[in-house]
């Protein structure tokens, strides 16, 4: 052992402690805010009004449905090849909206990038990209239901409708990282815009866009699911509707989930891979 | 006869002080001419009037008989096929290899479809591995552009531009961030491609011993005025100064500067 003793810590460290970090506004702020949410969380805990309700028999009551849901799944009205394929239904849809998404915002975001083209065209496209991203994805499909019905369709168009405006804001940022001037430099060659976009523009990108296509692949996963028990498109999601609403069927809904739970781990696992690939090979 | 005219060109950025003011010269086939100036005196706004990366505010550039300033879009490009042009800071792609990047200079002489598609015919992928090995890049051909050495982009660089077979090749400051010994590589192949192909290149540059030591032709500016133009015989260390004279006296020098870089 080296003989350290004497150096850094007598001479270096500061003289007191407690004032190493002053209250300032932002400190005083910031412990102002969490004493005041702890005052009102108790306040509300103190006052909640039970409505009769037993508190630590609920409590117990979930404890068991819980149990019930996760430690018996079982299945009264779909095997198990109903339910797998119900969920490759369901990743349909998701494959389906993600795909029209990014082929669309693709194009969107290249208008939508500001090294790419004129600042009012990027303005426009982002206000309206942002109103729609603003909305969320449910209510699209609900107000193209109105159009279209509930089912699928609806389902279809309106998850690809949130999923181009969030993939064009996703997909024009990953664009704004190339440098102004790699674009000048292909221009100054004599080449024309889309020559410089899918030469430079977009090879350079291509890991920023597939793993934003990723991620919004498992989002419309579970927006997936959601769409099957709130807009009645098909899939896995409508059993999930079913058993939990219609027949009441706790073992019923523990399956799903564990359906769901299994496809999402492998799907993340699948993504995973192929990025790391992608990163070793572009 | 002359392959760049310039006359009278004017650029005003949005500024009091001209980033270049009234500049006229010509340059001959074949000339390797360097210009050499303090920061911001105009020298990188001059090289991209001439192939319009910069639109110039007056005046009238003509290159190989053309008028540039009045073509459209299409002619444009036309012209800028033939004018290659080479960084400071490279400006390559980084993501993708060195024979990609110097493929990317054909781009213009291609139909759009093909440049997307990046289809190129054999006789351009074999020219442009010729000029790869005469840069010496041969062991290079397929690795990607951001495993490679500063001299190396650069020499990348100059590969695209040639790929081109360009009339005139645009340097801006190719040497700037590069260590004395790849700066002398990259300045050897530069005369090198004067010398043996012919080729018309205007350099712009810091360091006034390489402009004496490597070209034939100096221009000399301070605040987008000319003030200098002649062989390096004749730039004595008076009119050197000159060139970089600050003038302290003169309250738009700051603003000049600042709106010029």
């Amino acid at each position: 052992m080296i003989e350290i003793k004497g150096i850094g810590t007598e001479q270096f460290s500061s003289p007191n402690l407690n004032t190493a970090k002053p209250l300032d506004r932002a400190a005083l702020a910031i412990r102002l805010t969490l004493l005041v949410l702890a005052v009102t969380t108790i306040y509300a805990l103190l006052t909640i009004n039970a409505n009769g309700i037993d508190m630590p028999k609920a409590i117990l009551d979930t404890l068991s449905t819980l149990r019930t849901i996760f430690f018996q799944p079982y299945s009264y009205h779909f095997t198990v090849w109903q339910g797998f394929w119900e969920i490759v239904i369901t990743l349909g849809l998701a494959f389906l909206t993600t795909l029209f998404g990014g082929v669309i915002a693709l194009f969107l975001g290249l208008m939508a990038a500001q090294n790419l083209a004129p600042k009012w065209l990027t303005n426009v496209i982002k206000s309206v990209v942002a109103f729609i991203r603003a909305v969320p994805s449910i209510l699209w499909v609900l107000i193209f239901a109105v159009a279209a019905g509930l089912g699928s369709t609806a389902a279809v168009i309106g998850l690809t409708f949130h999923s181009v405006a969030y993939l064009t804001k996703a997909y024009s940022e990953s664009f704004e990282d190339l440098d102004r001037s790699v674009i000048e430099a292909l221009m100054a060659t004599g080449a024309n815009w889309w020559q410089v976009v899918f030469q430079a523009v977009i090879p350079s990108s291509a890991t920023y866009l597939l793993s934003w296509t990723f991620l919004r692949f498992e989002i419309n996963f579970s927006n997936a699911v959601a769409m099957g028990a709130a807009a009645g498109a098909a899939g896995i999601g409508f059993d999930l509707f079913m058993a939990s609403e219609f027949y009441f069927n706790l073992h019923e809904v523990g399956l799903v989930t564990y359906f769901i739970l299994a496809f999402a781990i492998i799907l993340e696992v699948l993504a995973t891979n192929m990025k790391s690939r992608l990163m070793k090979q572009a | 006869m002359a392959l760049l005219e310039l006359k009278n060109v004017t650029k005003h950025y949005n500024g009091i002080a001209p980033a270049l003011d009234d500049v006229s010269f010509s340059v001959n086939e074949g000339e390797f001419v360097s210009i050499i100036g303090s920061s911001g005196s105009g020298k990188t706004t001059l090289l991209r009037c001439i192939n319009r990366m910069v639109e110039a505010t007056s005046g009238e550039i003509a290159f190989g008989g053309i008028v540039v300033s009045r073509l459209g879009k299409m002619e444009l490009r036309q012209v800028r096929t033939k004018i290659g042009m080479i960084f400071q800071q490279f400006n390559l792609v980084d993501r993708m290899s060195v024979i990609e990047n110097v493929l990317h200079g054909r781009l213009g002489h291609k139909s759009t479809l093909a440049g997307v598609l990046g289809i190129y015919t054999r006789e351009e992928r074999w020219q442009a591995l010729r000029i790869i090995q005469m840069l010496g890049l041969d062991q290079q051909v397929y690795q990607r552009c951001d495993q490679l050495s500063g001299g190396q982009k650069q020499r990348v660089g100059i590969a695209r531009a040639l790929v081109q077979n360009p009339k005139l090749i645009l340097c801006d400051e190719p040497i700037a961030s590069l260590d004395p010994s790849s700066a002398k590589t990259i300045m050897d192949h530069l005369r090198s491609i004067c010398t043996e192909l012919g080729v018309t290149l205007i350099i712009s540059l810091h360091q006034v011993d390489v402009a004496l030591k490597y070209t034939d032709r100096i221009i000399g500016l301070n605040r987008g005025i000319v003030v200098f133009d002649g062989p390096p015989g004749e730039l004595t260390s008076q009119r050197s100064a000159e060139i970089y004279a600050k003038e302290p006296k003169d309250v738009n020098i700051d603003l000049g500067e600042r709106n010029a870089s």
